[in-house]
């Protein structure tokens, strides 16, 4: 006994060094996030409560918030099923170009957001490879919400699809395999044994995409035009007022997004919670044998 | 239903992994494919299950083509060396499965659906897990829910993927005489893959014994151990001494085979290390060496010993060592009861001989 606590005491860090640690950890998380999430707030309410309630209850507001919205909902399915096709292809077949597959899905995150909004502007603008086919068919992309959806698609392409790769590849195929052996359809086979074995990864994935998709501003503001009522989401709601010294309404449109921002956040981590629980009943230590 | 395969071929890029394989399994036969991993035995079994295609050949069932039907056409049981039992389903969901997934005309109804899963569950003495996670099992009982959820939908033929494989010693033992039992009981062809050869030899009514994409030998399990058709065969079964015959003239003569036919040629003598005697005197065609080692091995007394500047593995009854009372550096001679020579150098021998 007294042995076993001699080695606890052995492996475990110093007072002094716990103390440190644990003091860098808060202190980070206090200033650089805690604090700045309270100052929106702060801001937000400093005129007051009515205040609040008329910066939001602008037409502007609202169509920013109605916007950011719209964003989300068609970009969220297109990354659902890309990603799940992408991990799919990946974790279960064996092809040429996988690698290169793998990296290029990762594209999004290494390049600048900015430069994605170019991008794409020169693909889809007026000047740009297909504008003049898109202008004679009075087509609007750029400038308006088919555009906005096209780069924050790009931007948030990474998400669902990195989280499952590593998830179904851990997981293997011998269970489909068995369920195709049992005279599962494909459909069945994905809808029984496949979907279930991968649901909470999904959905993680899909928030992350989803915090990211509101959240967007640099590729959005290059091809959004800035139109205000029009083709402004709330990120750029916000820089607009600010830079129009706007306070209280930046920071009310502001607490908004926070505010999106924390219910993905619980949504997160009750995910985290499920997928956690599950693992742990997978997991679960066998009852004594009797055979 | 009996199994059919013709001129079976497969490649992955370069590497051959089966190479024109023929091989009939009649109906109700439990068929063992045994060999060292990287032999094609799995993907020879994923084949016949139509997991994987053959680059060319055809698999027959009970007759009819079935090359290119797919595995959920198949009625073919499979059973995974991991078992594979779908983790978020209970045991009873793990065994209805195949019910379930069946086309609704066809399906039956939730209280047959009951009653068959519990009769499998039953038949495999594990009903009373009914409600458990796969997790929450041992692998015996795992492997055993698996092979009571390959059951459930009938299947044509039984595949069994190294089932035992990730057991532990005393439970693999036991599995695979009920699984022995099971058959006898069922009757349903059944194909399984092991590496094992005790495993193989033990439960198998047939051995099909294969090395580097080809089989090497198709037999009872005394055929493949008592009459091995090919040095591997011999090697892959069980311990043996290999001796080069230029060496040892002497014991090529006592085996079967005339030595005149290997004269001239690189011919190699097998001799299993409980098929030699041990004798105090030089008696005729005996072959002198001194005792190196004796190691008391369960029943066995393991002696090696050495001739020129080769080792030989001699095992005896515990009574004949007492008998014989063997001491480190003592001089004895050998003499064999059964030798076989085979001609023709085989390289696998030296890539994969347990012989000397």
């Amino acid at each position: 006994m007294s042995g076993a606590a001699a080695v606890k005491r052995a492996l475990a860090e110093p007072r002094w060094v716990r103390v440190l640690l644990l003091g860098v950890g808060l202190g980070f998380l206090f200033f650089f996030l805690a604090l700045p999430l309270l100052a929106v707030f702060g801001e937000a309410f400093a005129t007051g409560w009515t205040a609040y309630a008329k910066a939001l209850d602008d037409p502007e507001a609202l169509s920013a918030i109605g916007l950011t919205l719209s964003v989300a909902l068609f970009v969220l399915p297109g990354n659902l099923v890309f990603g799940l096709a992408a991990a799919w292809a990946i974790a279960k077949f064996d092809f040429r170009g996988k690698s290169l597959l793998i990296t290029l899905i990762d594209l999004p995150f290494a390049v600048s957001p900015v430069v994605v909004g170019l991008v794409f502007l020169l693909i889809f603008g007026a000047q740009g490879l297909f504008g003049p086919w898109l202008a004679a068919h009075e087509i609007k992309v750029v400038f308006a919400l088919p555009g906005m959806i096209i780069v924050t698609m790009f931007i948030t392409c990474p998400f669902v699809a990195r989280e499952l790769i590593p998830l179904m590849q851990a997981q293997g195929k011998e269970e489909e395999e068995a369920a195709l052996s049992l005279g599962a359809t494909g459909w069945q086979m994905f809808r029984r044994v496949t979907l279930p074995n991968i649901k909470w990864g999904l959905m993680y994935g899909v928030i992350l995409a989803n915090a990211r998709a509101m959240g967007e501003f640099g590729a959005v503001s290059v091809v959004s035009g800035h139109i205000r009522g029009q083709t402004n989401t709330l990120p750029l709601h916000v820089e607009i007022l600010y830079n129009e010294y706007n306070a209280v309404g930046a920071f009310a449109s502001a607490s908004v997004l926070a505010l999106l921002a924390l219910v993905t956040l619980l949504a997160k981590t009750i995910v985290e919670w499920r997928m956690r629980r599950e693992t742990l009943m997978l997991k679960a230590e066998l009852p004594p044998e009797k055979n | 239903m009996s199994i059919e395969i013709r001129a079976i071929g497969k490649r992955f890029g370069s590497f051959v992994a089966l190479e024109d394989i023929n091989l009939h399994i009649p109906s109700g036969e439990l068929v063992a494919l045994l060999g060292p991993s990287g032999c094609g035995k799995t993907t020879l079994l994923r084949i016949i299950a139509g997991m994987e295609s053959a680059d060319h050949g055809q698999v027959l069932f009970g007759g009819e083509e079935a090359t290119h039907l797919p595995a959920r056409d198949r009625k073919v049981g499979f059973v995974f060396q991991h078992y594979a039992l779908f983790r978020h389903m209970s045991v009873f969901e793990n065994v209805a499965f195949g019910l379930r997934v069946k086309p609704r005309r066809v399906r039956p109804t939730e209280a047959e659906i009951r009653r068959r899963v519990m009769e499998l569950l039953d038949l495999v003495q594990l009903d009373w897990l009914a409600d458990r996670y796969p997790s929450q099992l041992s692998g015996g009982q795992r492997q055993r829910i698996a092979l009571a959820r390959a059951l459930a939908v009938e299947p044509r033929v039984l595949l069994l993927d190294e089932p035992f494989g990730a057991l532990d010693t005393r439970v693999r033992k036991e599995l695979r005489r009920w699984l022995r039992r099971l058959h006898d009981e069922m009757h349903i062809s059944s194909v399984f893959v092991t590496h094992d050869q005790e495993e193989a030899l033990e439960v198998a009514d047939r051995v099909v014994v294969m090395n580097r994409g080809r089989i090497e030998q198709i037999g009872s399990p005394d055929e493949v151990y008592s009459a091995p058709a090919s040095p591997f065969v011999y090697q892959f079964l069980g311990n043996v001494n290999v001796f080069h015959s230029r060496v040892h003239g002497a014991w090529a003569e006592i085996g079967r085979e005339s030595p005149a036919a290997y004269a001239s040629a690189e011919a190699m003598a097998f001799v299993r290390p409980h098929d030699i005697d041990i004798e105090r005197q030089p008696v005729v065609g005996s072959l002198e060496a001194r005792v190196q080692d004796v190691h008391l091995i369960g029943p066995l007394v393991r002696v090696e010993l050495a001739h020129a500047t080769e080792l030989i593995e001699v095992e005896l009854t515990r009574e004949r060592a007492a008998l014989l009372s063997l001491v480190r550096g003592q001089q004895v001679w050998l003499k064999p009861r059964q030798v076989r020579v085979f001609a023709l150098p085989e390289t696998t021998l030296e890539d994969e001989g347990s012989g000397i």
